[in-house]
C-alpha cells in the first residue's frame, strides 16, 4: 500500500476492484465504513456479488479478465471530459514528456516486438532527450508525441459500446462508476483504489495495476490522504517477505540478483545505478551502491573488503533472460531436473495451478524438507489420492514449526508497519521457529564443509552466519551497524553502533545492513521501534489518522509514500482540510516527507516521485516487458474469439509451458464454455492447512462449493446443494453447488457467458471436504512476474451421480 | 441501568468474527457441518453456538441484497423464558438485576425435556437450545463474566466494522436513533453519496427496541432477514409479566 | 516507555508483556451471583502477538497462565483494528492449540507408506548430509560459456510469507550461501 489501513477513511470515493476486501481483509472494512459514514461512495467492481458488494453503494459485475477494458474506458472518459488534476498531471507525471521516434503502437502491438522470442525491444520506447541529455517536455501537453496526447490516442478505442460489449458491464453502470470516481480529480477530493489478487492473478496482472495507478495519477490521487494505489497484501508478512526477497529475481531491498552479465561488483553497480542529468531529480537509486555494499557487509562481515569486491564474486549468478520463478521451478521438477529442496509454510500441492503436475513433480525429487505447522497435502504428497507410496522414492523430512504466538519477531502489515510480536510461551511439543530451523540446518552444513571440504566451500563458509537464531540480533543485523569508527556530519559513530537511518549507509564497507529499507527501525541498542505501542500524534496527524509512534513504518517511518505529491509546487496541500505534509516556516510538518528538500518550485526543490530516475510518475511506463501502456488482451483461456480492440487476442508475451500435463483450451471451445474464477474466503486461508485444522473455522465453511447463477443451474439441471463435477482440460473436481443470485450471466459480444466461482482451500488430508480446485487451472504466467492466471480459465460443469472426494 | 447491545446490520460484513469469538470464549465444541448450498453454517443455533450469523439473499428489481443477521439471545426486559421456567425450577433462568442479562444457569438441568421445549416455544425469537447430553438449557449469556469484570462481550469486542455496540441502554438507544436517522436520509448527502445513494429510508427499522436489551437495526423488512427476526408472539410487557404471577404455580416436580 | 491506553479499561505497564489482575485493578470479583462464572483470564499474563493471516496485522493479546496459552482476543490499542478480529483472527487461540499440529520431527523413508518419528539431531544431520552430497555433485562453477556462475540448479527453496522478517533474512542468506537460484514464495502465487 502507498497508504496505510486507517487512511482509507479519508477517501471521498473508494473503488474496490480486483479485491473482495470485506471477506479477505475484514478489518479494512472498518475504515471503508468510516469513509462511507462520512459521505464517501463505495464501489465494488467484481464478477461476483460478495460480502464486499453487500456493504458497497454499488456493485458492478465484470467478466473476469476485462479490467483493462473497463479502466481504459475510464481513462478515455477522464481525458475527454478533461477531469484530470491539471497541475498534478503536468508537474508530477511524465504526461509532458516527449517520446522518441521509435515508439509506435499498431493493432495491439507496440514497436520492437520479436514474435519468435515473444519479447519486445524496450529501447524502442525511449523518451526524446535534449542536448544536455534531459528528457524533452511540452508542459502545454499539445505536442502530438507527448505522453498525454499518445495516451489519449491509445484509449480513444475504448468507447462505451465496445467496453460494455467485451466486459459484460452495462453502459449505465460504466457511466455511473466513471462519473463518481472521476469526481475525485478535484484537488481537494480523494479517491482510493483497493486491489488484491483479483488484479494480479491474470496474464495481464501487472498492467491491470499500472492502469489503476495511471487513473490515480490523472486524478491526482497518489500521495494525498485518502488516495493511493493500495495492494491489500495477501499474506500476513508478504510485504516483509518481499522486502527481504524470498524471491529469485532480487536480493533484499529490491536490488537485482547478480547475473553473468555483471561478473564483478563494479559491473553490477554500474549497470544498476541510474544516472540523471536533471538537477531537480532526486534519483533515489543513485544510492544503490551504499545499500548493496552494506548488504554484502551484513552477509560476509569482516571477510568482505573493498579489495575482494565485498565477496560479490561468491554469490550465485543467474543466466540473463532465464526465469527461475516457481512455475518454472515446478516445470523443471516435473522434467526430473530438481533433486531436493526446502519448503517452509507453503502448500503447492494445493495452491499451485495445474496441481496434478505439481503433485507428480514432487514424486520425482530425491529429498524434500518441509517446515510446517500441519501435515499438509504437500508434506504427504507420497500418500495422496492415487499415489502408491511404494513407487515414490523421495525421502521427506517434516520439521514441526511453531505458531506465531510461540516466537518473537516482526511482520510488516500492508501499510508497511513493522510490528514486533512477543513470544507468549514455549512452543508446543518439539516445534521450533523457522528461523531456528534455518540456522541449525546451516550450522550442520557448515560443520560438514569445514570438516570434509567439498565443492566451493568458500561460498558457504565465508558468510558471517549467526551462531544461534535470535530475533533481536537479526533485527539489529537488518537495521545495520557501523563496521568501524566513522564520522558523518560532525557525528562520530563507534564500530558496532547501530546505523541511525539509511541516509547514513556507506558504500565503502564502513556500514552493514541486511536491508536498507528497514535501516532506522532499531537506531540504537535497546531502542527497537517495532515494539512501540504509543498513540502520540500531533493534531495535524490526528486529523488524517496518522500514528507515527505506533510501531515503525518503512521507509524512515513515512506513513504515506510519495507524499510530496500531496502539495502543490510551493508546498501548499492540495486539500487544506486533510494535509499529509505542509511547508511552513521553512520546514515540513505532518508526515515524514519524501526527503527534506524544500518544495519543488524553490531553489533546491525536487520532483516528488523520487524513486524514478526522471522524478516523475510514469503514465508512460517503459519498464514493463509487455508494453508501456496497458492494453486489453483476453485471458489465455477465454470464451471470446475476437478482441474488439486489436487482432492480438491474448498477451503476446505470456509464459506458457509445454510438458504433457500442460494442456490449454482454445478460445471459444464449445466443450468448455464456462469461465471459472477462483478465490479465498474469510474463514479459510490459502491452501487451508492452518484453517481446515482449526475446527471452529471448518464448522463455518466445511466443504468445497461452486457458486453459480440460477440461469446456469437451470440449463444444467442442477439444484442448490447438489454435488457436481467441474471439469477442465486438465482434470475434474467435485464440489457442492451453491446456486445464487449473487452471480449473474454476462452478455458478451451479444452472447451469454456463464461464470462460476470456487474457493481453493479444501484438500484431501481433511477427510470428506473435497480436494484441490487448482487441479482445474492452467499453468499460465504473466510475463513480467510469472504470477499464474488463477482468475480466469475455461471449464464445464455437470451434476454428479456419485462423489468420492466429498462426504455427503 | 441495564446493558444493551446494538447490532447495526447495515454495517455487518458477516466476517463471523463474533460467531467464532463467542465459541472460543465459551470453550464450545466445534459442531460437524456440511455444505448445503449456503454460507450459513451451522444451519441453526446449537448448545455450542450462542451466536450465529444468518445469511439471506434476494434479488429485487435487478438489485441483489445479501442480508446478514448476527443472531443471538435478545435479553428481553421481561423474559418469557424466565417466566415460563420459573413455573418449574426456581433459578434455572435468572435475570441479573444490575445488567439485565438473562442467564440459563446449571439448574436448567433440573428441567425436563418437555419443560425445555415449552420454554423454547415461549421465546418469541426461538433462541434457547437444550443440550441433550447434559440436559442443560443454553443460550447467549452476554458474556456476563466479562461484563461483570468491566469488559465488553466477546462478540462486540471482535466486531470489525462497528456493527455491534455495547453500553448503557440509554446510550445504545441514542446511538440507534442516530444511526436510524442517518439511514432514513435525515442528513444532507454529500455529492458522492448523492450519485450512488441507495434509498432504504422507507424500509429501515429498529426491532422491538422497547422490549429488548439486544436491539437490531435493519435496512429492509425484518421478514427478509430471518423467520424469527420478527417476534411471532410479543415478549412480555410488565402487565403481562404480572399476569403470569397470578396464574396457579405448576409443580416444580412436574 | 510507550504510552499505553487500553481504551476504557486496562492500563498496561510494560511494552508487550504484563501481568494483570482484575482484583488489583479495583474490580469487585466476589461471586455475587452464582451464575457469573469467574473470569478465566483473571491473573493471566498478557502478551502481544500479531494475527498470522491477511496483512491487516491485527494485534492479538494472548492470555498466558502457568506457561500455557489459555485465551486470546484482539488488542484494543492497535489503531487499525481497535481490538476487532475476523473469524480467523478470533480463532487464534484454538489454532495454536489445535490437536492436528505436528509436534515431533517426522521422517518418511523412500518407498515407505508411513511417517517415523525421529529426534531433531538425527533429522538435522541427515538433512545436512543430503544438502552437502547433492550440492557437491551438482554445483556449477562455470556455465557453457565459461563464465563464473557459482550456482546450484538442482536445489530449490519455497516459502514463506508466514515467516517473520528476521526469519526471511536468514532464509534468503541461506539460499544464496548454498548457491541457490530457485527461490520463491507466496508473493508470486
Amino acid at each position: 500500500m502507498t497508504q496505510h489501513w486507517i487512511d482509507i477513511k479519508n477517501a471521498n470515493a473508494v473503488l474496490i476492484m480486483g479485491s473482495n476486501a470485506a471477506e479477505h481483509h475484514p478489518i479494512s472494512f472498518k475504515w471503508v465504513m468510516k469513509a462511507k459514514e462520512a459521505g464517501a461512495a463505495v464501489i465494488h467492481v467484481d464478477p461476483k456479488f460478495s460480502r464486499t458488494s453487500a456493504r458497497s453503494d454499488l456493485h458492478v459485475p465484470l467478466r473476469s479478465g476485462t479490467d483493462i477494458a473497463f479502466l481504459g474506458g475510464m481513462v478515455k472518459y477522464i481525458l475527454e471530459k478533461d477531469l484530470i488534476q491539471k497541475e498534478y498531471v503536468t508537474e508530477y507525471t511524465n504526461a509532458s514528456f516527449i517520446l522518441g521516434d521509435d515508439y509506435k503502437f499498431e493493432d495491439g502491438l507496440f514497436s520492437g516486438f520479436d514474435p519468435e522470442k515473444k519479447k519486445y525491444d524496450q529501447k524502442k520506447w525511449a523518451f526524446a532527450k535534449d542536448e544536455n541529455g534531459v528528457s524533452k517536455r511540452d508542459k502545454t501537453l499539445q505536442d502530438p508525441r507527448c505522453v498525454y496526447q499518445l495516451l489519449k490516442k491509445h484509449y480513444e478505442r475504448y468507447d462505451l459500446d465496445t467496453v460494455s460489449s467485451i466486459t459484460g458491464v452495462s453502459k449505465e453502470n460504466l457511466l455511473k462508476v466513471y462519473e463518481v470516481y472521476s469526481a475525485t480529480g478535484k484537488p481537494d477530493k480523494a479517491g482510493t483504489i483497493m486491489y488484491a489478487l483479483g488484479w494480479t492473478q491474470h496474464s495481464v496482472g501487472v498492467q491491470n495495476i499500472r492502469l489503476g495507478a495511471m487513473v490515480q495519477l490523472l486524478l491526482g490521487n497518489i500521495g494525498i490522504a485518502g488516495g493511493g494505489v493500495n495492494a491489500l497484501r495477501g499474506e500476513p508478512n508478504v510485504q516483509g517477505s518481499t522486502d527481504h526477497a524470498l524471491l529469485w529475481h532480487i536480493i533484499p531491498g529490491y536490488n537485482n540478483t547478480p547475473t553473468t552479465a555483471w561478473p564483478t561488483l563494479d559491473d553490477y553497480l554500474k549497470a544498476n545505478t541510474p544516472v540523471t542529468k536533471d538537477p531537480k531529480s532526486v534519483n533515489w537509486w543513485q544510492n544503490r551502491p551504499k545499500y548493496v555494499v552494506s548488504l554484502l557487509k551484513g552477509w560476509f562481515g569482516d571477510n568482505a573488503t573493498p579489495e575482494n569486491g565485498f565477496c560479490y564474486d561468491l554469490l550465485p549468478k543467474l543466466e540473463p533472460g532465464v526465469k527461475y520463478s516457481s512455475m518454472f521451478m515446478f516445470d523443471r521438477m516435473y522434467a526430473g531436473k530438481m533433486k531436493g529442496g526446502i519448503m517452509f509454510g507453503h502448500n503447492p500441492a494445493m495452491s499451485f495451478p495445474n496441481t496434478h503436475k505439481v503433485r507428480a513433480a514432487l514424486q520425482k525429487l530425491d529429498w524434500l524438507v518441509m517446515g510446517e505447522v500441519h501435515d499438509t497435502e504437500t508434506c504427504s504428497f507420497w500418500r495422496g489420492p492415487g499415489v502408491d507410496p511404494k513407487k515414490v522414492q523421495t525421502e521427506v523430512f517434516l520439521l514441526p514449526s511453531c505458531q506465531r504466538g510461540e516466537k518473537d519477531g516482526t511482520t510488516s502489515n500492508s501499510g508497511r508497519w513493522h510490528q514486533w510480536h512477543h513470544k507468549g510461551y514455549e512452543p508446543l511439543g518439539q516445534s521450533k521457529s523457522m528461523g531456528w530451523i534455518v540456522v541449525e540446518i546451516m550450522k550442520k552444513v557448515r560443520a560438514l564443509y569445514e570438516k570434509e571440504k567439498g565443492t566451493f566451500p568458500e561460498g558457504i563458509l565465508t558468510h558471517d552466519w549467526i551462531k544461534e537464531y535470535d530475533a533481536e540480533e537479526m533485527a539489529m543485523r537488518i537495521n545495520g551497524r557501523f563496521t568501524k569508527d566513522v564520522t558523518i556530519k560532525d557525528k562520530t559513530y563507534k564500530k558496532g553502533d547501530h546505523v541511525p537511518s539509511f541516509p547514513s549507509l556507506q558504500a565503502d564497507g564502513s556500514t552493514s545492513s541486511l536491508n536498507w529499507l528497514y535501516c532506522g527501525c532499531y537506531p540504537e541498542p535497546g531502542k527497537n521501534l517495532a515494539k512501540r505501542r504509543d498513540h502520540t500524534q500531533t493534531p495535524m496527524q490526528a486529523k488524517i489518522g496518522l500514528f507515527p509512534n505506533y510501531t515503525w513504518a518503512w521507509p524512515v517511518n513515512r506513513r504515506i509514500i510519495y507524499n510530496r505529491a500531496s502539495v502543490d509546487v510551493n508546498g501548499k496541500p492540495f486539500n487544506p482540510a486533510l494535509p499529509v505534509i505542509a511547508w511552513e516556516d521553512g520546514k515540513w510538518i505532518g508526515d515524514i516527507p519524501d526527503g527534506p528538500a524544500p518544495p519543488m518550485a524553490m531553489e533546491k526543490g525536487v520532483y516528488p516521485f523520487i524513486m524514478h530516475t526522471e522524478g516523475h510518475a510514469q503514465l508512460f511506463g517503459p519498464g514493463r516487458v509487455d508494453g508501456p501502456f496497458p492494453e486489453h488482451y483476453e485471458p489465455v483461456e477465454t470464451p471470446v474469439t475476437k478482441n474488439p480492440f486489436s487482432s492480438q487476442l491474448s498477451n503476446p508475451c505470456v509464459d506458457l509451458f509445454s510438458s504433457d500435463k500442460d494442456v490449454y483450451t482454445k478460445p471459444g471451445d464449445p466443450n468448455f464454455p464456462i469461465v471459472l474464477t477462483t478465490y479465498s474466503m474469510t474463514e479459510h486461508w490459502c491452501g487451508g492447512g492452518d484453517t481446515r485444522n482449526t475446527p471452529y473455522l471448518l464448522e463455518a465453511e466445511p466443504q468445497l462449493y461452486v457458486e453459480m447463477s440460477h440461469e446456469l443451474a437451470g440449463e444444467k439441471g442442477i439444484k442448490n446443494g447438489d454435488p457436481v463435477i467441474v471439469e477442465s482440460a486438465r482434470g475434474k473436481v467435485e464440489a457442492i453447488a451453491m446456486v445464487t443470485v449473487r452471480i449473474t450471466p454476462f452478455t458478451v459480444q451479444g452472447k451469454t457467458v456463464h461464470l462460476i466461482g470456487m474457493p481453493f482451500c479444501f484438500g484431501w488430508t481433511t477427510p470428506g471436504v473435497g480436494d484441490a480446485t487448482n487441479r482445474l487451472l492452467p499453468s499460465v504466467g504473466e510475463p513480467n512476474v510469472t504470477i499464474p492466471e488463477y482468475k480466469a480459465c475455461l471449464v464445464n460443469i455437470r451434476k454428479a451421480d456419485k462423489v468420492k472426494e466429498l462426504a455427503i | 441501568m441495564p446493558k444493551t447491545i446494538l447490532i447495526d446490520t447495515t454495517r455487518c460484513t458477516a466476517c463471523r468474527g463474533c460467531q467464532v469469538a463467542c465459541k472460543q470464549w465459551h470453550g464450545h465444541e466445534a459442531v460437524p457441518t456440511k455444505q448445503t448450498g449456503t454460507h450459513q453454517n451451522p444451519p441453526d443455533l446449537t448448545p455450542n453456538n450462542f451466536k450465529l450469523v444468518r445469511f439471506s439473499e434476494q434479488k429485487i428489481d435487478g438489485r441483489v441484497w445479501w442480508l446478514f443477521f448476527p443472531e443471538q439471545c435478545r435479553h428481553c426486559l421481561q423474559p418469557a423464558c424466565k417466566a415460563t421456567s420459573d413455573n418449574y425450577v426456581d433459578g434455572a433462568i435468572v435475570q441479573d438485576e444490575a445488567t439485565g442479562i438473562v442467564v440459563c444457569t446449571e439448574k436448567t438441568k433440573e428441567l425436563t425435556a418437555e419443560q425445555c421445549t415449552e420454554i423454547i416455544d415461549a421465546c418469541p425469537y426461538n433462541i434457547p437450545r437444550r443440550n441433550d447430553k447434559t440436559g442443560e438449557l443454553t443460550k447467549c449469556d452476554m458474556c456476563i463474566d466479562r461484563v461483570k469484570a468491566g469488559l465488553v462481550p466477546m462478540c462486540v469486542k471482535s466486531c470489525c466494522t462497528g456493527a455491534m455496540n455495547f453500553g448503557e441502554r440509554e446510550d445504545m438507544l441514542k446511538l440507534a436513533e442516530q444511526r436510524l436517522a442517518k439511514i432514513k436520509g435525515e442528513f444532507p448527502k454529500s455529492d458522492f453519496e448523492a450519485m450512488v445513494w441507495c434509498d432504504v429510508s422507507q424500509t429501515c427499522s429498529m426491532l422491538d427496541q422497547d422490549d429488548l436489551n439486544v436491539i437490531y437495526l435493519l435496512a429492509l423488512p425484518r421478514e427478509m432477514y430471518h423467520k424469527f427476526a420478527r417476534k411471532e408472539s410479543k415478549p412480555l410487557n410488565r402487565a403481562d409479566f404480572l399476569a403470569t404471577l397470578t396464574q396457579p404455580l405448576r409443580s416444580i416436580m412436574g | 516507555m510507550a504510552n499505553f491506553s487500553r481504551r476504557g479499561f486496562l492500563k498496561l505497564t510494560g511494552a508487550g508483556v504484563t501481568a494483570l489482575s482484575l482484583g488489583q485493578l479495583g474490580f469487585d470479583l466476589r461471586p455475587a451471583y452464582a451464575y457469573a462464572k469467574a473470569l478465566k483470564i483473571e491473573g493471566a499474563k498478557e502478551v502481544i502477538s500479531v494475527c498470522g493471516f491477511c496483512s491487516c496485522g491485527c494485534e492479538i493479546i494472548m492470555h498466558i497462565k502457568d506457561g500455557k496459552i489459555i485465551s486470546s482476543e484482539g488488542n484494543a490499542d492497535y489503531p487499525v483494528s481497535e481490538g476487532a478480529l475476523c473469524a480467523k483472527g478470533a480463532a487464534f487461540y484454538s489454532m495454536h492449540v489445535s490437536d492436528h499440529r505436528v509436534l515431533k520431527p517426522k521422517y518418511r523413508a523412500p518407498g515407505s507408506a508411513k511417517w517415523e518419528e525421529k529426534d531433531w539431531d538425527w533429522m538435522l544431520d541427515k538433512i545436512a548430509r543430503k544438502i552437502k552430497d547433492t550440492r557437491d555433485k551438482d554445483f556449477m562453477l562455470k556455465n557453457d560459456k565459461g563464465q563464473t556462475v557459482n550456482r546450484w540448479e538442482t536445489y530449490f527453496q519455497l516459502g514463506t510469507s508466514q515467516m517473520d522478517n528476521e526469519e526471511c533474512a536468514v532464509t534468503h542468506q541461506m539460499c544464496r550461501a548454498l548457491g541457490g537460484v530457485y527461490i520463491d514464495h507466496q508473493a508470486r502465487v
